[in-house]
């Protein structure tokens, strides 16, 4: 499984992460993303036209979209992930996953014009991005109600890990976290998975290792 | 606004939202501060700001009894005072290293803070419970009138989603307000649910007052 | 503030592979300049109607919006031919200037943010070093500086003891020179080039000298970006945003030494923007 990959696009980080948490290892091709663009150039033209990245390949399967990749590694190494056991469970894991797209196009946008200089109406991509923001704080607000922690079902899912890393990630657009307490149980708790990795921007949480300066027991 | 050496309680947060061993941001009037919860469950408030470098310490972490900075893991205690430099592990702190302590208490479910100790405990709300704190880019006007509320002391009274409802104002001086909804103790989850959706309208309505509130 | 040392100074303003013919806009000290490429010739800069000067250097195309009173600074050991320069293209921060350098001149920090490759909780020692204002180039340099790190550049295999030096030699401008693995007796020469857009924003051009043959550029540009994008949430929530220079605002030790010169020469040259000079 060959991961074409960008240390700080948080779309490939999603993939990483769940390969992680999953024990899978993935054969990395770094793509010169910024500044170099290599992500439009020919070679990589030629397997994803879009002009995206991530792209994922097995054998001859190829994958250009983050949420397929989730799907894929899910359904072959941790079915778990897939939080499919009926009907209900299986169309809220769709909702999230299409609501992924909103974070990547909104929070991601205004990261990319705040941090890499690219183009975009930065005021409308952070309205959006606080919009979709209140609605997740809502929904994972329901979900302490109803004794829950991540999205769909008791365990982590792939939902939760398509939408996690936009939303680490909006104080870079400079959309403030502080707002949102929901969110930040949950953030919490998925980065205390074991097997969580961080990227540029996401910390791990420290106090999950041994404190270095602890007394030995005499 | 208020000033600094305030000795007034402010309602900052919901218990709930910070349990044993985390660390949040939360807001007085003039100033940011960090609020964590020790593994012991106690619960500390101070200045957001490391004393060696000016790192917000809500980015920090919680490690038993401590708080520690993100940037260099400076390591502070309930009293604020710094316990441990890393980069000079045999060094034992001077006792002039602190980060700040402010005073803070809890009460129906809500985390008060102030600037400066206020003679009397925060205002109780027997009979009800914090139900969530959300922010609202409008006024306290506005909000009072999206909600048809009465205003008494500070909060406002409300019935939103069927529920004899309190909201808390911790009113940020930028043109948002941080508002605690309190909720008839012991209500259903599903009645709470109602409630939260009232609120995410409410917070429609008075966002899209604007000027005319 | 703009002060005499601050607009006669040389700063960044653009990659020289990615100058646009049609001109970029972009702002230098609160004032609006628009950089060109040229198809054949030297690259202009403008700022309202005036032609700035340019100097190209380094990969990067650099001006000034006073009168230089001299060359932009070198880096003699990056002329050796078998290095390889690596472009590792602009990363903007919301912070002072002059935070970005003080944090690259830190190793402090290692073990917390840069968990694991440049530094680990368990190793979080800062042995003494030296410090120095060399008045003779008017340069700030700090020797003997090591430290444990876990994986101290992509040519690094496991945990080693990493001598660095580093260098200011401009206000917002410092030089990593650092232990290079494959090359005992050479130095991997880093360097983050600062672009103060105002005091409170600024773009940050690192730019890198190394020794290094197995690793694709592609991978040289990721370790980078991956460090120094680690850093950028700690810059962008330092409080207060300027730098102080007030001894009293802020609480420093001997692992900060490097700062404090740092602070010191700023402020002997009325190096202002981006700093506070008293307590708010």
């Amino acid at each position: 499984m060959i991961l074409y990959d960008y240390i700080l696009s948080a779309s490939c980080y999603k993939v990483r992460l769940l390969a992680s948490l999953l024990g899978v290892e993935l054969q990395l091709r770094p793509v010169d993303f910024h500044p170099g663009r290599e992500h439009q150039g020919a070679e990589l033209l030629a397997l994803n036209p879009a002009g995206s990245i991530p792209i994922f390949v097995d054998g001859d399967l190829v994958l250009t979209e983050s949420a397929a990749m989730l799907t894929y590694l899910a359904a072959r190494h941790g079915p778990d992930w897939l939080a499919d056991a009926d009907a209900r469970a299986t169309a809220l894991q769709q909702q999230w996953l299409a609501f992924s797209h909103r974070l990547t196009a909104e929070l991601g946008g205004a990261r990319l014009v705040e941090m890499l200089h690219f183009n975009g109406d930065l005021k409308a991509l952070q309205s959006n991005g606080i919009a979709a923001l209140r609605e997740l704080e809502a929904a994972l607000f329901a979900r302490r109600v109803a004794g829950g922690t991540f999205l769909v079902g008791d365990g982590p899912s792939i939902g939760d890990i398509a939408c996690f890393p936009y939303v680490a990630l909006a104080p870079d657009g400079s959309i403030s976290l502080d707002p949102y307490p929901s969110i930040r149980i949950w953030m919490r708790a998925l980065r205390a998975i074991p097997g969580f990795i961080e990227m540029p921007g996401i910390h791990r949480l420290h106090e999950l290792a041994p404190d270095p300066f602890a007394e030995a027991p005499s | 606004m208020a000033a600094d050496t305030d000795a007034r309680w402010v309602p900052i947060a919901v218990s709930a939202d910070i349990p044993n061993g985390t660390v949040v941001p939360a807001r007085l009037p003039t100033r940011m501060i960090a609020v964590w919860r020790a593994a012991s469950g106690d619960l500390y408030a101070n200045a957001d700001r490391c004393p060696h470098r000016g790192m917000r310490l809500s980015h920090g972490f919680v490690r038993g009894q401590t708080l520690s900075c993100i940037y260099h893991g400076w390591r502070f205690g309930s009293d604020g005072a710094c316990q441990k430099i890393p980069a000079h592990p045999a060094v034992e702190p001077p006792n002039t290293i602190n980060c700040g302590p402010l005073p803070m208490t809890e009460a129906n479910g809500v985390v008060w803070g102030a600037a400066v100790s206020p003679a009397v405990a925060p205002d109780q709300f027997t009979g009800h419970n914090a139900l969530r704190s959300l922010v609202i880019a409008a006024s306290v006007d506005a909000i009072s009138s999206a909600c048809k509320g009465r205003r008494v002391d500070g909060t406002i009274r409300a019935q939103l989603g069927g529920q004899n409802t309190i909201l808390l104002m911790n009113d940020y001086g930028s043109g948002e307000v941080q508002v605690i909804a309190l909720v008839p103790s012991g209500i259903s989850a599903p009645n709470g649910m109602k409630v939260s959706t009232a609120l995410e309208v409410l917070r429609r309505t008075a966002e899209g007052m604007g000027d005319a509130a | 503030m703009t002060t005499a040392a601050v607009r006669n100074a040389w700063y960044p303003v653009g990659l020289l592979s990615g100058l646009s013919l049609d001109g970029k806009s972009s702002l230098l000290l609160g004032e609006e300049i628009t950089v060109f490429g040229s198809r054949d010739g030297v690259p202009e800069v403008e700022s309202g109607g005036r032609a700035l000067p340019v100097v190209q250097r380094f990969g990067h195309l650099w001006t000034s919006l006073g009168y230089p009173g001299k060359d932009l600074f070198t880096i003699p050991e990056a002329d050796h031919p078998d290095r390889t320069l690596v472009d590792v293209g602009v990363v903007r921060v919301k912070c002072s200037p002059l935070r970005a350098v003080e944090n690259f001149l830190d190793i402090a920090h290692f073990p917390f943010v840069h968990t694991d490759i440049l530094g680990a909780e368990s190793h979080p020692e800062v042995r003494d070093y030296k410090v120095e204002i060399r008045d003779e180039v008017d340069e700030v340099w700090a020797t003997k500086v090591e430290f444990y790190q876990p994986q101290a550049a992509k040519s690094a295999g496991g945990g080693i003891t990493t001598e660095y030096m580093y260098r200011v030699p401009a206000p917002t401008c410092c030089v990593l020179y650092k232990t290079c693995p494959p090359r005992p007796g050479e130095w991997d020469v880093i360097a983050l080039f600062v672009q103060p857009l105002t005091e409170d924003l600024c773009d940050v051009w690192p730019w890198m000298a190394l020794f290094d043959e197995d690793s694709t550029l592609t991978e040289l540009i990721h370790f980078q970006q991956l460090i120094f994008v680690q850093d950028r949430s700690i810059l962008e929530n330092q409080i207060p945003k300027r730098l102080p220079l007030d001894p009293a605002m802020e609480t420093p030790t001997r692992a900060d030494l490097t700062s404090v010169a740092y602070r010191r020469w700023l402020k002997r040259q009325s190096y202002t923007y981006g700093a506070q000079l008293v307590a708010e």
